[in-house]
């Protein structure tokens, strides 16, 4: 085991994600097998996808935030409010597609100042932010839309934000996530704001009594969260078209799965774009697998519920074994 | 002293990057006050540690009351009566002194817990160890002496056989030393086993029957107290390690500038009206007991705590700093005594840490210059002979010398003129520790000004070309290298405390 780890070409990948990948490909398989050849095929395949996408950006605006050390628990219903509020000011008040897509991108920008605020200069724990902002996001969804639904157009309809999605059958949007998990690595590996955001979720006073200011680069990560919440928004009614407001909750704990399962640490430091990715992969295919075995939604989320457990005390024991 | 209760053989325990203990030997009798001795890092708190269960051996053995043990936490050891008395305090404030006596073994009257009870135990306790304390009173309103002295009621209670003072002294006046001195000696005639930890050469003289040397995690040598002088301690725990000539006279030449000037301080009941003068070149030493306000002062100088008053000047410009990022603007670099919390990212690299500072000279356009990061990181490693494999190394893995000497190098990366070291050479293993005093000499003499807190008296009196005494928040004396002595700083150092 240990001489697989020390391999120069497994060190360069990574051995938790070539694990993760392993995961990945076995349970694909599995599900193949255990539905008898069904889930095999194209369409399953893009199903799966359609559910990365939105959740990809949901898990990978989120990183930011975990990596400070803090959570935010307000990603889905702010989805869903960005969805609804945009999707209302394009099919009722009539404003153009692109400024639509702008609005989502704008509400979202929205509740990341507004967390990170709270969080970084207030000093609020992240926990009791982001579950307030949460209802937050849902009353304010519902009083927008006067507590109706929002459907958005079909590509037929001069939906063409579709395309985003998937070109006939190919997956647009895989390449734009990738080409997004792409820049938030660059971002979080690369740049100053990346380094001190990984450095204060691991030592924050260190950080701070080296004469940086900390509270501005905290909220950077929640801005940045929240920019993220507000394109995954156009990605999850480009798949899904209709969006119901007081609903968003079960993602939050869908995108956390699939960014601690990829390796970033609960505590705060550690974070892995990549793995963030492989996870959600791992979580749409889950989701979709759970639904072609013939079961029933409810499982879907005592299954994620668990994997987040298994996938933070994993992340416990291992930053015990450090100390 | 009688016959032996307490014997540890052969103990070996490995850190990351540090061996901390070298087959150490140390056994205790009963009756018998029994000195462990030796520098900052040699490895006696680890030692303790090992015994009483918070960390586990690789290897070696135990012996408690003829029979072979192991604790797993301080609980199990306890529980057979071997305890601690921390150096830090373990109290909860807000609670009565009989509540903390009794905390977690609360005497309960059925569900209820029964304080009447608690407080007359607490009260018995106090009787036998003949200091006098009212159970009911809040602990916090006690002073840091009583506190103690209610550490060790509490130790006592738990029908300890073998206790351990871990440095008991640092944070005490002479009058509360002594009357700790007269409740080990009667703990010492009720026939306990009693092991003292302390840095205090005169202490050992006067309270201990047995003193054990280790250095550099391995096991020097048992004395017979009355047989050995001062001279003979010392050399064992300084053995082989040459020590930088203490100063005799200040190297600060009569014409340097003074680059920091603070006036007038007030931040709080631990900083009340400090004013002082640091000049180009200088190593200022600040001195005092545990809880002085020295830390305290630092801290508000640097903009990490909040302060009330007070004016700074920078080579003679007034500075407003009200963050530790106005400091750092204004050429101020703070070296924290708490280098695990304040000072190191521990799970980044040592490249990561150097620059943490100045990452704004390691830019091009919006992406860090990984390649420059790596070059002036390097060339820090090297000249501070920081010993590390590579600078990608974690920190997490480093010796806290080698630690330490990262914190520094992210202040030179920086080029800070005015640098606070506060408790530069804790937790620092001896040879490390003599390199940390060469290169602050060496810094000064480049003219970096460096205000160095420690609570070493060698320390202070080896390093500093002046030294500034502080008592319960307030500057009590200034002292020239020329005319110091220990017994003067003492004097300064308890002059306000009743």
């Amino acid at each position: 085991m240990e001489k697989i780890k020390q391999n120069p070409i497994v060190k360069k990948i990574g051995f938790n994600r070539i694990v993760l990948i392993c995961v990945l490909i076995l349970m694909y398989l599995l599900f193949c097998l255990s539905t008898g050849g069904k889930f095999a095929g194209l369409p399953r395949i893009l199903s799966a996808l359609n559910y990365a996408y939105f959740l990809g950006f949901l898990s990978l605006g989120v990183t930011f935030v975990i990596a400070t050390g803090g959570i935010d628990f307000s990603i889905g219903p702010v989805m869903f409010c960005s969805a609804l509020i945009s999707g209302y000011c394009l099919t009722s008040l009539k404003v153009p597609m692109v400024l639509a897509l702008l609005i989502s991108i704008l509400v979202g920008l929205c509740f990341g100042i507004f967390n990170g605020y709270l969080v970084a200069y207030w000093s609020v724990p992240p926990f009791i932010v982001s579950m307030a902002s949460m209802n937050i996001a849902k009353g304010v969804a519902s009083v927008f839309t006067k507590t109706q639904s929002v459907s958005w157009p079909q590509a037929a309809d001069g939906g063409w934000f579709r395309k985003l999605v998937k070109i006939g059958n190919f997956p647009m949007g895989l390449i734009i996530l990738i080409v997004a998990a792409i820049i938030c690595a660059c971002l979080l590996n690369k740049t100053k704001a990346g380094r001190y955001i990984l450095c204060l979720g691991s030592n924050r006073e260190a950080v701070r009594l080296s004469g940086v200011n900390t509270k501005k680069w905290e909220m950077l990560a929640y801005v940045i969260c929240g920019i993220l919440v507000g394109i995954a928004a156009i990605f999850f009614v480009g798949a899904y078209t209709t969006v119901q407001p007081g609903y968003g909750d079960q993602y939050n704990n869908e995108a956390i799965a699939g960014c601690v399962m990829g390796g970033t640490s609960m505590a705060g430091g550690l974070a892995s774009i990549s793995g963030t990715l492989i996870g959600v992969l791992i979580i749409a295919l889950l989701q979709e697998g759970i639904l072609a075995l013939g079961f029933t939604k409810d499982y879907q989320l005592i299954i994620t519920g668990v994997i987040v457990i298994v996938a933070v005390y994993a992340d416990v024991v291992a930053r015990r074994r450090k100390n | 002293m009688g016959e032996v209760i307490l014997t540890m053989n052969d103990i070996d325990k490995s850190f990351p990057g540090v061996h901390a203990l070298d087959h150490v030997h140390f056994d205790v009798q009963r009756g018998e006050v029994h000195a462990l001795m030796g520098e900052n890092g040699a490895g006696k708190s680890t030692l303790m540690k090992v015994l009483t269960g918070i960390y586990t051996k690789d290897s070696g053995t135990i012996e408690f009351e003829g029979r072979e043990v192991e604790f797993h936490n301080a609980r199990e050891a306890q529980d057979a009566g071997v305890v601690i008395v921390h150096q830090e305090l373990n109290m909860v404030g807000h609670l009565t002194v009989a509540q903390n006596i009794f905390i977690g073994r609360e005497f309960k009257k059925g569900v209820k817990i029964d304080d009447k009870r608690m407080n007359e135990e607490a009260a018995k306790l106090f009787k036998r160890l003949n200091i006098d304390i009212d159970p009911t009173a809040t602990m916090s309103d006690l002073t840091v002496g009583k506190q103690q002295m209610c550490e060790i009621a509490k130790a006592i209670s738990h029908e300890a056989k073998v206790i351990v003072f871990d440095e008991p002294s640092a944070a005490l006046t002479e009058s509360e030393i002594q009357e700790l001195f007269k409740i080990i000696r009667d703990l010492r005639e009720q026939n306990l086993g009693i092991v003292y930890i302390s840095h205090r050469m005169d202490e050992i003289k006067v309270i201990t029957d047995r003193v054990t040397v280790m250095r550099d995690g391995g096991y020097v040598g048992t004395l017979i107290t009355k047989d050995c002088t001062k001279d003979d301690i010392i050399n064992m725990m300084v053995g082989r390690v040459i020590y930088e000539e203490p100063k005799t006279k200040s190297m600060v030449p009569e014409d340097a500038p003074v680059v920091l000037k603070v006036e007038h301080l007030n931040a709080g009941k631990m900083v009340q009206d400090v004013s002082f003068e640091l000049r180009k070149g200088e190593i200022l030493g600040f001195s005092g007991l545990m809880g002085a306000g020295r830390t305290e002062t630092a801290r508000a100088i640097f903009g990490a705590d909040s302060k009330e008053s007070g004016d700074i000047y920078v080579n003679g410009k007034k500075v407003t700093i009200n963050s530790p990022e106005d400091a750092v603007k204004a050429g101020i670099g703070y070296l924290s005594e708490d280098r695990k919390r304040f000072g190191i990212v521990v799970r980044k690299t040592i490249a990561e840490n150097s620059t943490l500072a100045s990452l704004d000279r390691f830019m091009k356009g919006i992406f860090i210059d990984k390649k420059k990061e790596n070059e002036i990181t390097q060339k820090y490693v090297d000249s501070l002979a920081t010993k590390t494999p590579s600078i990608d190394q974690l920190v997490v893995n480093l010796s806290g010398g080698n630690q330490q000497k990262v914190v520094i190098a992210k202040w030179l990366v920086r080029d800070c003129e005015i640098l606070i070291f506060d408790e530069p050479t804790r937790g620092i293993d001896v040879g490390a520790k003599n390199e940390i005093y060469k290169l602050m000499n060496r810094l000064a003499a480049e003219g970096k000004s460096i205000i160095m807190i420690s609570s070493e008296m060698t320390e202070i009196l080896r390093m500093s070309d002046r030294i500034i005494v502080m008592c319960e928040g307030k500057v009590t004396g200034e002292i020239g290298i020329e005319e110091v002595s220990q017994e003067k700083i003492m004097t300064l150092a308890t002059r306000d405390i009743q």
